[in-house]
Order: structure tokens, then sequence, then C-alpha cells
């Protein structure tokens, strides 16, 4: 069991789990950055991930399908930001409302479209860098543009929410909104600019899957929108950190895949509820204290 | 004052079930199906047969019951989102204890059972009270991790030590404590699987009405919805009246499982639920927390659960999931709206 965790095909493995993690991951960050807290990344990443194969497979362009899904995700967006900003409607009643429209939608449209309850047909995988592809085993596993972005985001994230003037409004609105408002900044501006990153990096994180499994199934993102949630309030709202929680996530869900494939001491169930304890674990206090900007989640 | 707010109310379910109806009317245009066919068949094929009525009954029960439980969290301004791991925890307790003891207890294994279904939910629920109390953390963060952790352990136990070979379920209870079917009293219901289960859960909800809305541990709960800070100056003990909300709350949604054991299956099989601790929470906010009216929405639900399955063969059965979505943000949104522009308030 050792061996198969020390190979470079597991190592591949983790890179890969963990690119949808640090996506949805960033995307929630972002949102509450802004002070916006957004439980919908599960069914944006869902949405997302039926789009591309919708358009994959009704135009055959991988990279017209990307963009046209993130304007199907913008679009999303822009209606959550209407509700929770607009109307200030509490975001949370929303986020499970939205969860229900997304998953709900990709359920009816794939039935309609493509007769079946289960999957799509297989669809383009979005392209490999071919420079890195021809690095034995990892090039070859996560070589695609969207692995790479996820991992430049680390450093981007952590660059525009710390080291520019739009970092900085968007945490000070998150943090007093009040004040920033008599410094003269546009509020719900800034709380729209973070809802509308956080349903881009998830959609992303959706297509991302999709395109790894060849093709849309129903339940595919099975809670990886949750898991997201989770390495952020762990990775207390800070780029770096959330990448270290996102790696641990996806180590076990590496993990889970080769226990169920070489048998374990560990049964998989366990290993499936360690991201969900460990992030109760870390709420309670017991892994250092946790701060969220201090107006999140309140309307403005 | 009081009836222009009640008047707002019906105002804003009455034009958001008219703005639901729209755009899921434009969705079936847009795919190219006559919505007042879609419509049509679907009244007809749940309205015109006893069958069909009472299958809506039947997919409603476990709504009005899991949207009582979510209503007694929702009215102390506590968002449960955790009745999914919550319920299915105590269905399944309930059903172990319903499978090991019928033949000991007879007709007394349905109260036995109920008891330790409600009091595994119940507990569960109280961690997340726990932790808000003791450590200030939000019941929406941990209650949507717990759901998670709930299915696993479920599945877990569920599938290495208790399920019936090759199966993802528990075993059978005899057929000698069954919950009567309705159509033993009413024939035109012949073939439905609603039981009397749907009779326990409008009685729930009349309860809850009446202890939400006339006695002081009601008012004690919605005070501390309305206003925690206020309602400790009164005199409220606001961490008990958390600790109590969870626990009741929680414990109720576990209620669920008669509807399935003992009125339908018999067993408990992981992924019974089917979503319903999320789809209860649009059922209870559409009904803005009022147990008599979770009955109604809880049918209106149950009626475009059935009417899917009625209208499958010419539009997929999955646009009710759409329209459930969509009920309940134009809900939110509606009601929004109304408070702004007819109430003048916000």
């Amino acid at each position: 069991m050792i061996e198969s965790i020390l190979s470079l095909t597991f190592l591949a493995q983790v890179l890969r789990m963990f690119t949808p993690y640090y996506l949805g991951a960033s995307a929630a960050n972002f949102s509450e950055r802004g002070g916006v807290i957004n439980i919908a990344i599960e069914g944006f990443m869902i949405i997302s991930a039926f789009g591309y194969a919708f358009f994959t497979l009704t135009f055959g362009n991988p990279f017209l399908s990307v963009f046209m899904t993130l304007i199907l995700a913008t679009a999303f967006s822009f209606l959550y930001a209407l509700l929770t900003i607009k109307l200030k409607i509490n975001q949370i009643v929303t986020g499970v409302g939205f969860n229900l429209l997304m998953a709900g939608t990709a359920k009816f449209l794939m039935m309609f479209v493509y007769q079946s309850s289960s999957n799509t047909p297989a669809i383009q995988p979005i392209p490999g860098i071919s420079l890195l592809n021809s690095i034995p085993v990892i090039g070859k596993a996560a070589g695609d543009y969207i692995i790479i972005f996820a991992f430049v985001l680390i450093f981007l994230s952590q660059f525009i929410l710390f080291r520019t003037r739009f970092g900085l409004r968007l945490r000070s609105v998150g943090e007093n909104p009040e004040a920033a408002e008599t410094l003269g900044i546009k509020v719900r501006l800034y709380k729209l600019y973070g809802v509308l990153i956080c349903g881009v990096l998830s959609s992303l994180g959706g297509m991302w899957l999709a395109s790894n499994q060849s093709s849309f199934s129903d339940g595919m993102i099975a809670g990886r929108g949750y898991i997201a949630i989770a390495a952020m309030i762990i990775g207390k709202w800070k780029p770096v950190n959330i990448f270290f929680a996102c790696l641990m996530f996806a180590f076990f869900e590496g993990l889970e895949i080769t226990l169920q494939i070489s048998g374990s001491f560990l049964p998989t169930q366990i290993v499936q509820m360690l991201p969900y304890v460990i992030t109760i674990l870390v709420l309670i206090g017991f892994i250092g204290k946790t701060s969220p900007p201090a107006a999140d989640g309140v309307p403005y | 004052m009081m009836s222009r707010k009640l008047k707002a109310n019906m105002l804003s379910i009455a034009l958001s079930l008219l703005t639901t109806i729209i755009l899921t009317s434009i969705l079936l245009l847009a795919i190219g199906k006559n919505p007042l066919m879609v419509y049509s068949m679907l009244i007809s094929e749940v309205f015109g047969t006893g069958y069909g009525l009472g299958q809506a009954i039947f997919k409603a029960t476990p709504l009005i019951i899991c949207g009582c439980g979510l209503a007694l969290c929702f009215q102390a301004s506590l968002f449960n989102i955790g009745a999914e791991g919550q319920l299915n925890a105590g269905a399944f307790a309930m059903s172990i204890a319903a499978y090991t003891f019928d033949d000991y207890l007879g007709f007394g294994v349905l109260p036995f059972a109920i008891i330790c279904g409600f009091i595994v939910s119940a507990l569960w629920g109280l961690i997340p009270a726990f932790l808000k109390i003791k450590r200030g953390i939000s019941e929406v963060i941990t209650t949507i991790m717990m759901n998670f952790i709930a299915l696993a352990l479920v599945n877990y136990f569920l599938i290495d030590f208790i399920a019936v070979k090759s199966t993802v379920r528990t075993e059978k209870i005899l057929d000698s404590v069954f919950i009567p079917k309705l159509s033993d009293f009413f024939g035109s219901f012949q073939g439905s699987s609603a039981n009397l289960t749907f009779v326990f859960a409008i009685l729930l909800a009349v309860f809850l009405y009446y202890m939400l809305y006339k006695t002081r541990f009601g008012y004690e709960i919605r005070a501390v919805g309305l206003n925690p800070t206020a309602s400790k100056y009164l005199g409220i003990k606001t961490n008990k009246i958390i600790m109590w909300s969870f626990l009741l709350g929680a414990g109720i949604t576990s209620l669920v499982g008669i509807n399935f054991i003992f009125g339908y299956k018999g067993y408990y099989e992981f992924g019974f639920s089917n979503n319903l601790g999320f789809t209860s929470i649009a059922v209870t906010l559409l009904a803005k927390n009022n147990p008599i009216g979770i009955i109604f929405t809880a049918f209106l639900f149950g009626v475009l659960d059935y009417g899917g399955l009625a209208v499958n063969t010419i539009v997929p059965k999955e646009i009710m999931l759409v329209f459930q979505a969509l009920v309940i943000l134009s809900i939110l949104a509606i009601d929004k709206i109304v408070k702004i522009y007819y109430l003048k308030e916000d």
C-alpha cells in the first residue's frame, strides 16, 4: 500500500483532484472577502460541468465551450447578486435555492437533450499543453490549461487580494462596509465583483471535472462544492493556507481511490468524511483561531 | 396592521406561484412543448384518479413532517440545513429497532422504534446547537458538514455490518406491524402507497402550530427568532431555547421514517430520502414557517412530485425539480419586493 501512495501516478492523481477544490475554494474566498456567503458553489460546478458537456457536444470546439459556459455561469452570478446584494435576501437560503435550481436544470436538460438520467455522451476534453504533456506520467495527467491556472491562481489571488487596490477595497467591503462607504467605495459594486469572480472560478472547477471524466454524469460533483467551502474555512480565508487545505483534501481523495483499488484497513466512508470532521474541529478551535471577514454574510 | 401583513403574505405567495408558472411555461415553450397541455395533463392525472391523489398524498407526507421539524428551528432563526443527515441517521436507527424487536413487541414496536429514531436524530441535532452556544459557531456550516458525516457513517454501518447481502437496505419488518394504507378505509385510493402516516403528519402540524402560537414555550421560541438580544432582557433563556428547538426540530425530522419504513417498504434503504431534507427547506419557507401552511405547501410539492411522473411521457419529470427551485427563489424575491413596496418596510 505504501508503494502505491509513493508512486508518481498517485502524485498526479492528487494534483488533478486538487484542481477543482482550489478553484472552488478560491471562488468562495473572493465572494466572502467581499462579505457575500455563497454556498451555491456546488450548483455552479454542476451547471458548468453540464454546460461544458452540452456546448462541446453542440459546437465541437472546447475553447468556445469554455467561453460559453463562463457566460452561462456569469448570468447565474448576476441573478445571485440581484437577490442577495440588490434585494438583500438571506444568502444561505438563496444559496440553497440556487443549488436546487442548478442541479435540477442540469438533470432536466440532460434528460431532455440526451434522454439519459445518468450521463451525457462522451465529450472532448480541454486540450493539454503539448510541451508539458511530453513529461512522463505527471505531465500527461496534470498538464492542461485549467490545472496550470489553478496553480497560478495561488499566487494570483494572494497578489490580487493583498497587493492591489482592488483587493484592498474588496476586503474593506467585507470587513466594514460602512467605513468603506464613507471612504467613497461603491460597496455593492465590489460585492458584485466578488460574486462574479466566484461564479467564474467555480465554473472552471466544474468544467474541469466534466473534461476530466470526458462526460457529464449525474452526481459527479459529489459534494466538492461544499468541500471547497470547508477548505476555505480551514485555510482561514487566506490563499496560501487554502492551498494547503485543498492539497490535504486532494490527498484524502486520492487515498480513497487508491484504497478502493488496493483494499485497505480504513473503510472508504471514514476517509470520505474526514474533510468535514476536520472542518468542524478547526471551527471549534483545535487548530488555531479562525477569523472570517467581519461583515461576512451581512447584507448591506 | 396585522391584516395588512396577512394580505401581504397572501399576495406574495400568490405572486410567486404565478411567477413560477410563467417562468416554467417559458422554459417549456423554449423546448417546444405546450405548457397548457403539460399543466392540464398534470392536473387530470393527479386529481382525476384516486390513485394519483393518493400518490401525491404519499409524497407530501414526509415533506409535512420534515417541514414541521425545520419550522421549529427556522422560527427560532436557526438555519438548520442539516435535516438530510438528521433524518437519515434517525430513520436508520428506527428501522434497526423495528426489525430487531418486531417479534417481541408486536404493534408496540411502532412507538419503540419511533422513540429510538427520534433520540438519534435529536442527539445529532444537538451537536450543532451545542457548538453554537458554547463556541459561537454558525449552525449553517456545521449542519452542512454534518450532513456528509451522517451519510458517511450510516453508509459505513449499513454496508459493512447491517445490510441484507448485496443490497443497500436493512432487514424487512414483519408484515403484521405495517401501518394500514388509506385505501383500506377509502377504496378509491386503491394501489397508492398513501397510509395513515399522513393523518399523523397533519396532527403533528396542528400540534406544532398550537405549541408555537398558543403556548409560552412557543412564544419564547419565536421571540428568540425575532430578536435574541431583546429576548434575553425579557428573561428568556436564549441558550435553552436554542437547545430545545434543535433537539425537537431534528428529532421530528426522523419521523419521516414512519412513512417509508412502517407505511411503505418495511426497511431503511440508503438514498431513500432523495434530498428530502433540502426540498423540505423550500416547503417550509414557502409556508413562512407556519406548520398549518406547511400542510398545503407540502401537498403542492407532492402534487408536483407525482405530477412529474404523470407527465413524463411528454416532458421529462425533472422539470418539476426546476419548478420547485423556482418556487423557492421567487417567494424569496417577491416577499422582499412586497415588503419594500407594499408594506414600506426596510
